[in-house]
């Protein structure tokens, strides 16, 4: 029994199934607070079918043994249409309790969903490197789906099931108490039958599954590398692979099948072993003056009772069984969503920050050090000075902390030690809406929205008319290009349209910070992967981008290197170099070799 | 625009893949058969059960006032011997029912496996099937259909399918089989009764499926609002930094609460439905009960039908009639997903494979390496517009030829028809003087090197990786592949070097890294023709260096097309050619290129450092 509150771990080491929680259980239950009516109005009504069930299946027997056994026909009417009235009001209860239990749910779920996704919202950048994109929808899609289970049905349907099992075994007590003695020995075996597959089951289908996954998964590689595949002809080797994995998926269903095999039957054989009981004790009962005294005649209505009556005891035993796994899944899948909830929302500025006046564009590092994790200096003593509308061109190997530096910039992160002034302010004693609201960012990926390229461009500026977004694209003189888009700036992007090359990416992207008309602009270069042709286009977008602002760039483009008013050389997080692009090359170290390196690989 | 590759076009009609379906259920006949017997034995045993219930109910009722009973009836004119007391008669039933019972587990548990068995052997069938045509289609193929589309044709496809046979066929015998027994069963009972108490399956017959046909697309629609929330919150963690950098947040919360919303009040919708039919749909058959009560009821004290093996069995026998019918909803709707889902299957088994060796292939154990276009032209859309337009170059063997021109000029593709990826519309394309076509495929692209703009790597080990199009590479090869490609320093330094296992697609090495394992994957069979399509693309300058040393180690002595964008690979090569929307517009080795001015000399200067840095630097200060 113990194996069952066993906490159990999926391939990624999340929780799948964990026991049952008081704290996380209330915890839950505050979220139906809002909904108190309906909730409330819930349980009475899950209370009243409780009762119900049980009751028109006693009716049906009772009618059966008592007035048409004994021909009394006007009292077959009379209670047939009685438990015909009784029918009809169980099925309106029906409606409500199905009703109810579903808006309470999905209530709950949508509230969750919108607590998680603001939640999201304010995480601090930290949280975004260390977290997987499917981690967080799963929290949004499988968890709380479990969320909703656990609210709209395991409450309700083992208190449904429950009610049903005491009023059935109180009915039948009521009859004839030895007999019931009878059917109740017979539950803790079925209890112990169903707990004993259940949790044989559930392991099967987690291997089938973990099997499928691999099918999968195998299944996802040879489409994507399909290219690959065929030009180096391993067509009949991947086949095979393939088949063996199938072939093994199918033996994980089978070992499944084999365990539900025998025990979908056993449930089956164990309800026609109790009619064959029933039959003979009644029959001894009747026929042969019985073990215990009752008149012959009760003895038989009793049978008759029974019979329609102990499917009703029995039912709820594997049903409650299947709820209490229900619940364990659903704990967990809370458990996982508060933890996303609970995890620390964004400290990046002091208390009584202030809204910073529209800024010149000074930034200025203190002796700044930079860590992600405790103990892991990415960044050591960085100072430097950036009067407005001066370019910092960033260059060094990866990992030399370069991009580090204009995510602090961009305030992403908050420095470990030293000081960030922008304009004299220190960083942390601003705001961060509104001074970002100041700034412009373009990074590498180039990321695009799914909407129209309009749409876009108009994330660097809300509230901007189309008239200002193609404004801004003639200013960077891109507006030709966009135009020639096939709906021009009305062309669908992201997965539910066409892709845009890099070359257009990149300038949708440039587009977006012009509209947002910064004093600080970050520029994270995209690697030269962009064609030769659209390359010169790019160039010259870019000089009337950086131009008049403060811009801290990224460089890997020959070009903006040489322009820039300062090139800061980082490696291992410390600036070792600093200068212009011709003073650097004078000095003929670090920077001189780089740049050495750039024009091999483009000259050679 | 029907185009030979594109699947969702190609529609069948129903009555085509019907028989398509009957002829694979054909192929599992025997186990469906098997089934079949199983289930109808058991169906048998289980209604022989029910009425040797309501005949012990009889026999002790019988007993109990014998005045107004008659003697209960026995099944086929068996009666147990007269001097059996009534509760040996009894205990002789409950034996029996308790046999029955035992004998319908063994036979049940039986059944259930036969049929688990015969719904993994389909599934492999069809899976290996499909995977093993899609292994062969044509590139055009994967061109014009979703990976995820691809993908869902061999999982829940395949499911659907096979569902035609275990969910439609053996249902549908079943269902008709078990209707008769039952209605068999109910009419020997009495005819009035059955017919009254089944009044109102018509009625719930139409309800159910009413219900369905509303539902479902509801949840369909449903499905697709969610997918839009999921979309917006993928898309909100992706763009990060965008969100944050703008400072998108208030924005983004009010485009989340507004799908998120969207999802619910169509859940709602769906909610009302479902509360209104299913409560419904669960009254009609205890109408049926109610019916029973009265009219049976009537008939019990008439003396027209018995108690036990009469109204009790009848009873017993409604409730798994009402179950039987809750079926026929669930079989219309197995047809349905299994035709959808057929179409698709059978889109891929039909897909014709464009790309197949001749009948008599002209053999080829390892070409010399002349590579010859003559006036290619070729369209993925086979339509007016072109990808590549009357192309005509020579490459000998062991030369270099450079491919310049700007996304969408037709690099790529002109690589492409070399190894028969695709074949040209118009003219040909020749090694060593004989037409590509001519080949056998397999042969073909043995002698073909290709290393693409962004190398997909297996999640198998490095050395698997190298190994890739030979398996059975010794390891001195691998290793000797891998120094070309300088590639065995780093490999050298993971941590179980080269039996050290790669993330899916390489995520566990760098991008540079990537590269020269692909470019030794590609050389490993020594193949005398390399095709480069921009391997540096998704480089970082500052790594690309080491590739473009990969490259050139690779290049030695072969016959090399190279799709690039750096002067010092022009400047290598034999033979420059300038594409520009599906032509060659210039021609020529660099020195030439740069002397004649236009496309190419104005790519190139973009890219020059300036001389001033260079003298600075010490470097000499070329031409150019």
């Amino acid at each position: 029994m113990s194996k069952r509150n066993r906490v159990i771990l999926n391939a990624e080491g999340e929780v799948v199934r964990r026991p049952l929680d008081l704290g996380i259980i209330k915890r839950l239950m505050t979220f139906t607070r809002p909904y108190a009516a309906k909730r409330n109005t819930l349980l009475a009504i899950v209370l009243v079918r409780a009762i119900q069930l049980p009751l028109i299946a006693w009716g049906i027997g009772a009618i059966i043994a008592g007035p048409i056994n004994e021909r009394r026909y006007d009292d077959v009417v009379v209670y047939t249409a009685g438990l015909g009235a009784l029918m009809l009001i169980t099925a309106i209860t029906f409606r409500f309790r199905q009703l109810l239990a579903m808006e309470l749910g999905e209530a709950v779920v949508r509230d969750l969903r919108n607590r998680i996704f603001e939640h999201l919202q304010r995480m601090p950048m930290q949280f975004y490197d260390k977290t997987r994109l499917g981690r967080v929808i799963s929290r949004m899609t499988s968890d709380a789906e479990a969320v909703r289970i656990g609210v709209q049905d395991v409450l309700f349907v083992s208190l449904v099931q429950g009610g049903q099992m005491l009023v059935a075994a109180v009915v039948m007590a009521v009859y004839d108490w030895v007999l019931f003695l009878i059917v109740l020995a017979m539950a803790p075996g079925l209890w112990w039958i169903s707990a004993y597959f259940r949790v044989r089951l559930g392991d099967a289908w987690r291997e089938v599954q973990e099997s499928f996954s691999r099918v999968t998964s195998n299944l996802a590689e040879s489409v994507t590398g399909i290219r690959v595949t065929q030009g180096f002809v391993r067509q009949d080797r991947n086949t095979e692979h393939f088949r063996d994995l199938v072939e093994s998926h199918a033996e994980y269903n089978m070992r499944a099948a084999r365990l539900s095999g025998v025990f979908l039957p056993l449930l089956e054989l164990n309800s026609q072993f109790f009619i064959a009981v029933l039959l003979l004790t009644g029959g001894y009962q009747v026929l042969a003056g019985g073990l215990w005294a009752t008149a012959p005649a009760a003895q038989f209505e009793a049978l008759v009772v029974f019979f329609f009556m102990v499917n009703l005891f029995f039912a709820p035993i594997a049903t409650i069984g299947r709820q209490y796994n229900q619940a364990m899944t659903s704990m967990a899948g809370a458990e996982r969503v508060f933890k996303l909830l609970d995890s620390e929302a964004e400290q990046l500025e002091d208390p009584g920050a202030i809204v910073v006046p529209p800024i010149t564009g000074r930034v200025e590092f203190h002796d700044i050090c930079f860590e992600y994790e405790p103990g892991n200096p990415v960044l050591h003593d960085v100072s430097f000075t950036a009067e407005p509308g001066q370019t910092f061109a960033l260059v060094g190997t990866t990992g030399s902390g370069k991009s580090t530096v204009i995510k602090l910039i961009s305030k992403f992160y908050l420095p470990t030690e030293g000081e960030l002034l922008i304009d004299d302010y220190d960083i942390r004693h601003i705001q961060t809406q509104p001074f970002v609201e100041q700034l412009g960012i373009v990074l590498q990926q180039n990321f695009l929205f799914t909407g129209t390229v309009m749409d876009n461009i108009r994330v660097g500026k809300a509230q901007a008319t189309d008239e200002e977004v193609i404004e801004a694209a003639r200013k960077l003189d891109c507006l030709d290009l966009l135009e020639a888009l096939p709906d021009g700036l009305y062309t669908q992007v992201g997965e539910s349209g066409g892709s845009l090359s890099l070359g257009q990416r990149q300038l949708v992207c440039f587009t977006r910070a012009m509209l947002a008309d910064p004093r600080i602009l970050i520029l994270d270069e995209a690697t030269s992967s962009v064609d030769t042709m659209t390359e010169a286009r790019i160039q010259a977008a870019l000089a009337i981008l950086l131009k008049g602002r403060t811009s801290f760039v990224v460089a890997h483009r020959l070009s903006t290197i040489r322009h820039a008013d300062q090139v800061l050389v980082l490696d291992h997080g410390r600036i070792i170099e600093r200068g212009t692009h011709t003073e650097l090359l004078v000095i003929g170290g670090v920077y001189a070799n780089l740049y050495r390196q750039f024009i091999h690989a483009s000259n050679a | 625009m029907i185009t030979p590759g594109r699947l969702a076009d190609s529609q069948q009609s129903n009555g085509r893949l019907i028989l398509r379906l009957l002829r694979l259920t054909w192929m599992f006949k025997f186990a469906a058969m098997r089934i079949v017997l199983l289930q109808l034995v058991l169906l048998a045993l289980a209604l022989s059960g029910l009425g040797f219930t309501g005949l012990g109910i009889d026999e002790i009722r019988h007993h109990l006032f014998p005045a107004d009973t008659e003697p209960p009836g026995w099944p086929l004119g068996l009666s147990p011997p007269d001097d059996w007391s009534a509760l040996s008669v009894v205990a002789f039933i409950s034996g029996l029912i308790f046999a029955i019972a035992a004998v319908r587990f063994i036979l049940d548990r039986t059944a259930q496996i036969a049929k688990a068995e015969l719904v993994q052997s389909i599934v492999v069938h069809l899976r290996a099937r499909v995977y093993d045509k899609l292994q062969r289609l044509s590139f055009r193929f994967y061109d014009d259909n979703e990976s995820g589309s691809i993908i869902n044709r061999v999982t829940g496809d395949v499911q659907a399918v096979r569902m035609f046979v275990d969910g439609v066929m053996i249902e549908v015998l079943m269902m008709a089989l078990s209707l008769v027994f039952f209605l068999g069963f109910m009419f020997r009972i009495h005819i009035g009764l059955t017919l009254a108490c089944l009044a109102t399956t018509p009625a719930l017959w139409f309800l159910t499926a009413y219900f369905s046909k509303i539902v479902k697309p509801a949840y369909r629609t449903n499905r697709e609002l969610f997918d839009r929330a999921v979309r917006v919150l993928s898309e909100n963690v992706q763009g990060v930094h965008v969100v944050k950098g703008f400072s998108r947040q208030p924005q983004e919360n009010n485009k989340f609460l507004e799908a998120n919303r969207a999802v619910s009040d169509q859940q709602r919708w769906i909610f009302r439905k479902v509360a209104f039919f299913v409560p419904l749909i669960s009254f009609l058959p205890q109408v049926n009960l109610l019916v029973l009560l009265v009219y049976g009821g009537w008939l019990v004290i008439d003396g027209t039908i018995e108690f036990g093996t009469g109204l009790v069995v009848f009873s017993g026998l409604l409730q798994q009639f009402s179950a039987q019918v809750g079926n026929i909803a669930q079989i219309a709707n197995s047809v349905q997903r299994s035709l959808t889902g057929a179409q698709r299957v059978f889109e891929v088994i039909d897909a014709p494979v464009e790309i197949q060796s001749p009948a008599n292939p002209t053999p080829l154990k390892r070409a010399e390496g002349a590579v010859r276009f003559e006036n290619v032209t070729f369209g993925y859309q086979r339509t007016e517009d072109p990808e590549l337009i009357d192309i005509n170059f020579e490459a000998v063997p062991g030369s270099t030829t450079a491919i310049l021109g700007a996304t969408g000029a037709g690099k790529s593709t002109l690589l492409s028809l070399i190894p028969r990826f695709y074949d040209p519309l118009i003219g040909k394309v020749t090694i060593d003087g004989v037409n590509v076509r001519q080949y056998d495929v397999d042969d073909l692209r043995r002698n073909i090197g290709i290393v693409f703009q962004e190398s997909f790597l297996f999640s198998h080990t490095v050395a698997e990786n190298i190994a890739f199009g030979h398996p059975g590479a010794t390891r001195e090869q691998v290793e000797k592949a891998a120094q070309i490609a300088s590639a065995h320093g780093f490999i050298t330094e993971l941590p179980e070097g080269y039996d050290t296992r790669l993330a899916e697609a390489g995520g566990n090495l760098s991008g540079g890294q990537r590269q020269r394992l692909a470019i030794a994957r590609a050389i490993l069979l020594e193949p005398p023709i390399l095709l480069l399509d921009d391997p540096t693309a998704a480089i970082d300058p500052e790594t690309e260096s080491e590739i473009l040393e990969a490259m050139n180690n690779a290049m030695q002595g072969r016959t090399t097309f190279v799709v690039a964008h750096r002067l010092s690979t022009m400047r290598r090569a034999d033979q420059v050619l300038v594409l520009d929307k599906g032509r060659i517009i210039q021609r020529g080795t660099h020195q030439e290129l740069m002397s004649t001015g236009g496309h190419y000399q104005h790519a190139a200067k973009l890219q020059l450092a300036d001389p001033e840095s260079k003298r600075l630097l010490g470097m000499e200060v070329t031409e150019s």
